[in-house]
């Protein structure tokens, strides 16, 4: 992976250079293959103009017939075989653009999902695709044109000029000349548009974003009779968007025009220098054209580097916002490893845990979200409060296979906890401590690996059902997939499926409660030692709580576990209580010793509802 | 319900685009016709120069090439920025309208009807389709100038020796229609290449849309070989039709060198005696080439063409099955700039609700979960609960009863008048999981309304949200989502509440909002409610709400088991038992 140096850089050269670097080497034998056909192609590009002047010198010379038809064979041949050679070429440079890109695209990809939660919660998935899919998109034309197009005409432009050298001094000056001032020309008038397409980008994502959003909300939008604010909303955000686009156009076709005046002052140099040199007798008529042919071909290179360097403008953006991505380090660093055993319950020791949410997580980045996506977080809203912590000080000790019940109001913090045992946060003061180990001396796949997590709400991938319940992993057999469904009380509703478990799970086709089985299967695949139900059962309805709570003992026998609930029935199987009051504990103890005292927080629970005591 | 939609081709499409933005396509016209026959005038002038050259060797006057052509250069120099300046507007008009008529239809759509694609592949065509189409339009223009440029050009050619002329651009014109035809195989290879691009671009969504499970389940490495996979099969597809349209591209330039070889073997000996002169050459060679890229943009375009015919029916793909053939290139007022917001259509009189009966209601979604033959009424001021276990089909009735997915038999009748849809001010409704939108809590409330500050208060009080306002850094102005702050699951509920009760609708729907709310803000909802005498329907299997019921609606595999109060039910069915005792 190119470190990625500071995204504010405007001419990203060593980034261009680090990314070639990194994704054009494990393609060494197609990159050789395009450097040769390129070269070849050029060679033959320079024979052309040189027979034409054979064939109109031999003309004016009145030279036998034959000789003028055999050069226009031999340019026949020639051109021929350049054609073949370019499609080689590009053929060749094709395929390693996009292998590149395709290897970008999957270490960005990578890169974002190993990043922790505060990153994903401050952007939207329609922005992570602008970036990953749009901006490399982008970059894959960077890649096949600067490594054909770019690489090819500036040696075409040089042969021009060395052969124009060798033909007369005073022509090669000129045209050496002309184009160099014709780069710089181009040179000057090219970043004019980046800033405007960079901001195009941005508009661009700010517009789809609250397009994709409202058509996510439009159960909302059209029962609540808002489908005008929407409409008004997205006009809203084109116009906003036309003045970039509008700049980004008009700046960026300031190359052509540039082009086009340079190129009218290059045959017009022509016209001078060789009708000058004609009259001196120095050039012969075919040498003027010649000259004449030879600044057309100059024109294809200068014409192509001005639609390359274009891209290049567009390119740019892009490779500052990836560079800016892959610049985005994980808050969460790996530790040298935990030797948990696999298979044993852990315990859980909680140790003097301050945290608040960082602050600037919120308000990262310029973009939507669609705020259903969040997890319901169980924070009070002094969570927006940068300092106010939401645990302050908490210990405890769960003991390896017990079960603690986790109580307390919204926003006392109960989602935090949860969130910390995954490591998906680091306290700002204390640990959490998995059978003595600090989870952040453990790796983070070894966390994820010995503790689960259930919330409320379930994301669905639209695979197969296969798929949802294994991510992927062919290693897991079928009979274990039914068997996981079956546990869940699943098995029969995908006995119904078309396909059986091939069958693709489109969005809507289960209902809230189905997928909270869903769920619960894919922890039955797994052998975690520590897991957490964070309101896990709450869109079942009673009846089918009912029938999960057999496999609930089921999985829940052998391991430690943390049930969070509003409700007190979810919690009947802890053996230990937790209740915690704006992220202190307010009480803790057995469950059997808290009912046995009637002046225990938790038997006026029992006795009144959740609320009335803890308001 | 489903009539066949009326096929309506992709040229009807664009000259009604054409149509709608006739001046500024003229305007356009005018400058692009321009662009492209500039040239002409640079193979004139090259012609005369060596002609000249040829002719008096030594008393040429150059001066007047060299003014001529960059007079020529500098006229098309601007006419290319003029160009733009007009075409900006043109494309982004045109581009703007088609979405905006996608989006205005698929708000048109029922709520809860699937959507047509999912949602990235929705995005995608919005925004690469609808690219395309204004490509097919914009390059008519194109199409257009270089026509022009075409029939001067052989014009000319043809009075400077039409032997030559016919016996090189005949063939070729040939040669480059036969590959025209190969388009379609391009065009094949292009819809591969397309469906497997949506592919990946759907996963990145899901991955995206999923990361916390997939960290959850540890599967970052798992996700991303199978996006790899997608990502090869992707690149093999692009490939393929990379190639096939640079072979393409190869034929176009063989055909160049091959027509300035035909050239020089058919004028080898008319050049020995003088009849065909350099700047004879020098002309042919230049509008060769022009020429034969012009009909290389022809072959192009109709590529585009076709492609533009693709990008079309992919979104008319989207459009509610009832919407109007035209529905995609209806024409509207896209002003580029803010300007006065009209006043809205008056909404649908408020009439007092009475009695909403449902009856024999019949409903599916996704051809699975259904409802059938579902009746019953709500009276003004009562509360009616519906339950049943998961599956039963209570989303389902909710929607079949709002109108937010078709109803396949039975009626809804608002005081006894057949109400297809009810909506604001009639009925307002919260989703089982609502939607927030990246904005303002004000603005997630308001959602267009006018402010009212009394309404404001009363519906943040009565949707119990009154106490985190204050919490909030910038009160109401707080941006919730990713800018913004994150809400808490209750709070979102809560703020869906608010925005529901803001409406002040006739008849409160809620999906099971209780699921995110602890039992005493829920007590404390249904309290508030009740203080203001609203008529509410409720799905629901808490007992908070099932206590207060007026009715009850019970439900079992898509149809009613029962109706009636808590005690009834109790007294007499089994399954309200069960779901009644499995709550502490």
């Amino acid at each position: 992976m190119p470190a990625a140096p500071s995204p504010q850089k405007s001419l990203p050269l060593r980034e261009y250079w680090a990314l070639l670097r990194t994704y054009l080497l494990p393609q060494r034998g197609t990159v050789v293959l395009m450097a040769v056909s390129l070269t070849l192609s050029i060679a033959l590009t320079l024979v052309g103009p040189q027979i034409v002047r054979f064939f109109l010198d031999s003309a004016q010379a009145k030279r036998p017939e034959s000789e003028l038809l055999t050069a226009a064979g031999l340019f026949i041949l020639s051109s021929v075989a350049q054609q073949g050679l370019a499609v080689l070429a590009s053929y060749a440079a094709t395929r390693v653009g996009w292998s590149a890109t395709n290897n970008l695209r999957a270490d960005l990809v990578e890169h974002c999902l190993k990043l922790d939660l505060s990153f994903h919660k401050s952007r939207t998935p329609g922005e992570l695709i602008e970036r990953v899919d749009g901006d490399v998109s982008t970059l894959s034309v960077f890649f096949s044109n600067l490594t054909i197009d770019l690489i090819g005409n500036a040696l075409l432009l040089t042969g021009v000029l060395v052969v124009m050298w060798l033909e007369d001094w005073r022509v090669g000056l000129s045209l050496t000349v002309f184009a160099a001032l014709t780069l710089l020309a181009f040179n000057a008038v090219r970043g004019l548009a980046t800033p405007h397409w960079k901001r195009d980008r941005e508009l661009s994502a700010q517009f789809y974003g609250f397009l994709g959003e409202t058509l996510q909300a439009r159960e909302d939008i059209r029962s609540l009779g808002a489908s005008g604010w929407a409409h008004d909303g997205l006009m809203k955000r084109w116009q906003a968007w036309y003045p970039a686009r509008r700049d980004g156009s008009v700046y960026g076709v300031t190359m052509w025009v540039v082009f086009i005046w340079s190129f009218a002052i290059g045959e017009a140099l022509v016209f001078g220098v060789g009708s000058a040199l004609y009259a001196q007798r120095a050039f012969s008529l075919g040498t003027v054209y010649l000259i004449f042919q030879y600044t057309a071909l100059l024109a294809e290179p200068l014409e192509q580097i001005r639609t390359q360097l274009e891209q290049l403008q567009k390119a740019d953006a892009g490779i500052a916002r990836i560079a800016e991505l892959m610049a985005t380090k994980s808050v969460l660093r790996d530790g040298a490893g935990a030797n948990w055993r696999s298979g044993a319950a852990l315990e859980v020791s909680v140790q003097n845990l301050s945290f608040a949410y960082p602050a600037d997580s919120n308000k990262v980045t310029s973009s939507h979200t669609d705020v259903s996506d969040a997890d319901p977080s169980d924070t009070n809203s002094s969570e927006t409060l940068a300092n106010d912590n939401v645990l302050e000080e908490l210990s405890f000790t769960l003991q390896a296979g017990r079960v603690l019940g986790l109580l307390g109001r919204t926003g006392s913090g109960k989602t935090t906890l949860a969130r910390l045992m995954m490591r998906f946060y680091d306290p700002q003061r204390g640990a959490v401590l998995l059978d003595g180990i600090d989870l952040r001396d453990a790796r983070l796949e070894q966390v994820r690996d010995r503790v689960t997590l259930v919330t409320q709400n379930i994301e669905l991938l639209s695979a197969s059902v296969r798929d949802n319940l294994t991510f992927f992993d062919p290693s897991i057999a079928d009979e274990t997939l039914w068997d996981a469904l079956e546990r869940v009380g699943l098995r029969g509703w995908a006995r119904g499926l078309d396909l059986g478990l091939d069958t693709t799970v489109e969005s809507g086709a289960l209902s809230g409660g189905e997928s909270q089985l869903l769920a619960f299967a894919r922890v039955f695949l797994r052998d975690p030692g520590l897991i957490v139900l964070d309101e896990a059962s709450s869109k079942l309805d009673p009846a089918t709580e009912a029938l999960l709570e057999r496999a609930m003992t089921e999985l829940l026998r052998g391991r430690t576990a943390i049930i969070i609930a509003h409700r007190l029935k979810t919690i009947e199987r802890a053996d230990d209580i937790l209740i915690l009051e704006r992220g202190r504990v307010l009480e803790t103890g057995t469950r059997k010793a808290l009912m046995a005292n009637p002046d225990s927080v938790f038997s006026a629970l029992r006795r009144k509802g959740l609320d009335e005591v803890l308001a | 319900m489903s009539k066949a939609r009326v096929k309506i081709t992709t040229w009807t499409h664009m000259r009604r685009l054409i149509v709608w933005q006739r001046r500024s396509y003229l305007v356009n016209a005018f400058f692009w016709t321009s662009v492209f026959t500039l040239p002409l005038l640079r193979g004139l002038i090259a012609k005369a120069f060596f002609d000249a050259l040829a002719q008096q060797p030594a008393g040429l006057n150059a001066l007047s090439f060299v003014a001529l052509t960059l007079a020529v250069g500098g006229a098309s120099g601007a006419v290319v920025l003029g160009g733009v300046i007009v075409n900006a507007p043109f494309r982004f008009r045109i581009g703007g309208l088609l979405r905006r008529n996608v989006f205005v239809q698929l708000l048109e759509k029922r709520g809860a009807a699937p959507l047509g694609a999912p949602l990235g592949d929705a995005i995608s065509t919005l925004r690469d389709d609808t690219d395309v189409a204004v490509d097919g339009v914009d390059w008519s223009l194109d199409i257009l100038g270089r026509t022009v440029f075409i029939v001067v050009a052989l014009s000319i050619l043809f009075a400077i020796n039409a032997r030559l002329t016919a016996l090189v651009f005949i063939p070729l014109s040939i040669v480059l229609s036969l590959t025209y035809l190969l388009g379609a195989r391009l065009e094949r290879l292009r819809r591969a290449a397309r469906t497997s691009t949506a592919r990946v671009t759907t996963l990145i969504a899901e991955m995206f849309g999923s990361t916390q499970s997939i960290q959850v389940a540890g599967a970052e490495g798992r996700v991303v070989a199978h996006f790899k996979r997608l990502g090869a099969e992707r690149q093999g597809a692009v490939l393929r039709d990379t190639v096939t349209a640079q072979a393409l591209e190869a034929i176009y330039g063989n055909v160049v060198s091959l027509g300035t070889g035909v050239i020089l073997l058919l004028v080898a000996n008319q050049m020995r005696s003088g009849s065909f002169t350099v700047g004879d050459f020098a002309v042919f060679a230049a509008y060769l080439s022009e020429v034969a890229g012009i009909t290389q943009f022809f072959g192009h375009f109709l590529n585009t063409y076709r492609q533009t015919g693709v990008s079309l029916e992919r979104m008319s793909k989207l459009l509610p099955e009832n919407a109007s053939s035209h529905a995609l290139t209806i024409p509207q007022a896209m002003p580029l700039t803010a300007t006065a917001r009209p006043p809205r259509a008056i909404p649908i009189s408020r009439d007092a609700l009475q009695t909403l009966t449902v009856r024999d209601l019949s409903c599916t979604f996704d051809n699975a979960r259904g409802i059938e033959n579902a009746s019953f009424t709500v009276r003004r001021g009562s509360f009616t609960v519906i339950t049943g276990r998961i599956g039963s089909g209570k989303t389902t009735l909710l929607r079949g009863v709002l109108g937010l997915l078709e109803r396949t038999a039975g009626e809804v009748l608002w005081n006894g008048a057949i109400a297809d849809t009810l909506e604001p001010p009639r009925v307002a409704y919260t989703a089982q999981n609502p939607t927030l939108l990246s904005d303002t809590i004000l603005e997630n409330i308001l959602l267009g309304e006018e402010v009212d500050s009394g309404r404001l208060e009363r519906s943040i009080h009565a949707a119990v949200l009154e106490a985190d306002i204050p919490n909030f850094e910038l009160g109401l102005q707080t941006q919730i989502g990713a800018k913004g702050v994150k809400l808490s699951g209750g709070q979102l509920s809560r703020v869906a509440a608010a925005r529901m009760l803001y409406r002040e609708a006739e008849l409160l729907v809620f999906d099971d909002l209780s699921s995110a709310l602890d039992v005493g803000t829920e007590q404390l909802l249904w309290e508030r409610l009740a203080q203001v005498k609203a008529t509410a329907l409720v799905v629901s299997h808490r007992r908070a709400a099932l206590q207060r019921a007026d009715q009850i609606v019970l439900l079992g595999d898509g149809r009613v088991t029962a109706i009636g109060s808590l005690e009834h039910l109790l007294a007499h069915y089994p399954e309200m038992q069960r779901l009644w005792s499995g709550e502490l």
